[in-house]
């Protein structure tokens, strides 16, 4: 591990186990086993010392101490609060079980990462070997949680690319397959039926009522007299919702994507009031898909599991379109009505349509410079 | 002063695009995901790209292997009709038989109104003759679906991909997604 990161790091002695395991066979703990150097002494816990020290960060202290003491009549160093701390957020975890005083690998690993996690930096300022980190620890944290493997990867927006949308009002018949597609790709929430795209269904000849359409109809479609129009998040040039997070976990990449960091958002849903499309999405509960239906293709800062309490929304698939695929909403759709491409592109099939067709996008007036255009036949 | 953007080097997206604009070589590209697809080269006008191989996709093809006459010589005849579950539903019987598209006389092939042959892989150049708009739109990318990814080279579906030449409008049906939970909410008066 390099020594230049943002946070500190624990060491809990795990990497110095992997390169003595075998050469002691004590199976003991290590201050009873001779067969170490003196200098490790020094930097390890041994099992009977943090057995101990997470007892006394537990229960220990609430023997003789009042809680106010226990919080502020501390006086111990840097090294110990450590200690200490990391004992109580192992028992926390659920880490130690009362009956044994032996901490397996396993904990300490999980331990470990959970703690390299809480204490990361923001994405957005991370080096792209910290974010190999943080992907390859949460790829681990899942393996050693459920016993399966996800694949999850940080590419960074390439260069000559920002990415664009159209919806041909025309085209959609408002059967929702967008909708499911999407649901699947990006693991949405199933309890709470968590969607990043609305269809609604409006009148013919009645303009664009948002208050008036219905986007949760259920009769066949499409309905006389009716046409369909699709919003999700609209990637912004200028996106209100950035400006207003007050912790910066929100912000535009390179490629035009606006994307979460879903571990640095602390709740405050300011951007769900921000944004003018309704683009955003609150988890007010634990997000669960269940595991065999889970898509274990994942991005960092687009469809892996989020937790409860942080925002969400349409990444435009960023696991997939930073590999050159289309959105899924895009490959579902049966009727063609919608456009994905590379705006910088003047040879993409977007820009043809942004050039050649009658297009508009939503509240142009308010300056926020959507990304996703509407255009009809 | 109020700026319109806060790193405001552009105006707007259009500004950006107009200054930063290039043609995309980049390193992603939709070939492999292209791999397990047969495509063939079309040029039309300025547009260039790939569509679906189609005789490769019709299970009765080669055609003369039954249409060994000419179609009037076979009508009438005893026999198993092969073709017992097409209707035509396009346009009307007027406008539309079987023979608008295919050419009795040389069965492996479609055809223009003005007799010519036209080979089923390019069948698009059959229903450019009426539906020119759709046409236009098609080839700039406008109407259709592409094949794989937004990453050059271009492959996008033809007209026979996506619609029943012999029935091509779309029917109805219901959607595939109802979300139970906002009618809850609706019904409770949760909903904002």
């Amino acid at each position: 591990m390099s020594d230049n990161k943002k946070w500190y790091t624990l060491d809990l002695g795990l990497n110095k186990k992997e390169e003595t395991s075998g050469s002691c066979g004590c199976g003991k703990s290590q201050g009873s086993c001779n067969s170490h150097k003196e200098e490790e002494k020094e930097e390890e816990i041994s099992h009977e010392e943090f057995y101990e020290a997470a007892i006394n960060a537990s229960i220990g202290e609430e023997r003789s101490k009042d809680g106010f003491e226990q919080v502020f009549d501390v006086k111990m160093d840097r090294r110990t609060a450590f200690k200490k701390l990391t004992a109580s957020l192992l028992i926390g975890a659920g880490a130690i079980s009362s009956c044994t005083s032996v901490v397996n690998a396993d904990s300490k690993e999980k331990a470990q990462i959970d703690w390299e996690e809480q204490f990361k930096g923001n994405y957005k300022l991370m080096i792209d070997e910290e974010k190999q980190g943080t992907v390859d620890r949460l790829m681990r944290s899942y393996e050693l949680r459920t016993g399966k493997n996800i694949s999850m990867t940080s590419e960074n927006a390439e260069e000559d690319v920002l990415f664009g949308y159209a919806f041909n009002i025309s085209k959609c018949q408002g059967y929702m397959n967008c909708v499911s597609a999407c649901v699947e790709e990006n693991n949405q929430d199933r309890n709470s039926e968590m969607q990043y795209i609305r269809i609604h269904e409006m009148k013919d000849g009645e303009g664009f009522k948002f208050d008036k359409a219905d986007d949760n109809y259920y009769h066949e479609v499409p309905k006389e007299d009716h046409f369909y129009m699709g919003t999700q998040c609209f990637h912004c040039d200028n996106p209100p919702c950035v400006e207003v997070c007050p912790v910066q976990a929100t912000w535009k990449e390179d490629d035009g994507l606006v994307v979460i960091d879903y571990d640095w958002c602390v709740g405050c849903r300011y951007c769900m009031a921000a944004c003018p499309y309704d683009g955003r999405r609150f988890n007010w509960s634990k997000p669960e898909v269940p595991e065999n239906e889970i898509n274990k293709n994942q991005h960092y800062l687009g469809n892996r599991m989020r937790k409860k309490g942080v925002m969400e929304k349409c990444t435009f698939c960023v696991q997939r379109t930073r590999k050159g695929k289309n959105p899924a909403c895009v490959e579902a759709c049966p009727t063609g009505a919608r456009i994905f491409g590379n705006l910088l592109d003047p040879n993409s099939t977007i820009r043809w349509v942004l050039e050649n067709k009658k297009v508009f996008r939503l509240k142009e007036d308010l300056g926020t410079d959507p990304k996703f255009w509407y255009f009809m036949d | 002063m109020f700026s319109c953007k806060e790193e405001g080097e552009y105006h707007s997206i259009t500004d950006k695009i107009e200054a930063e604009q290039k043609p995309y070589h980049g390193k992603l590209t939709s070939e492999e995901l292209l791999a397990d697809t047969q495509l063939i080269k079309i040029t039309e006008g300025e547009h260039i790209f790939l569509i679906p191989e189609r005789k490769g996709q019709i299970k009765s093809f080669a055609c003369i292997e039954c249409h060994s006459k000419p179609l009037a010589q076979m009508r009438g005849l005893d026999g198993k009709k092969a073709h017992w579950d097409i209707k035509l539903n396009h346009a009307n019987s007027e406008t539309m038989n079987c023979a608008t598209c295919h050419n009795p006389d040389d069965m492996n092939n479609l055809k223009t109104l003005t007799g010519q042959n036209v080979d089923l892989n390019l069948s698009y150049k059959v229903c450019a003759q009426c539906h020119s708009s759709q046409f236009e739109d098609w080839k700039g990318g406008a109407h259709g679906k592409k094949v794989a990814g937004w990453t050059p080279p271009r492959a996008s579906m033809t007209c026979v991909n996506c619609h029943n030449p012999h029935s091509p409008s779309f029917e109805t049906r219901w959607p595939v997604q109802f979300n139970t939970q906002k009618a809850i909410e609706r019904k409770d008066d949760l909903d904002h």
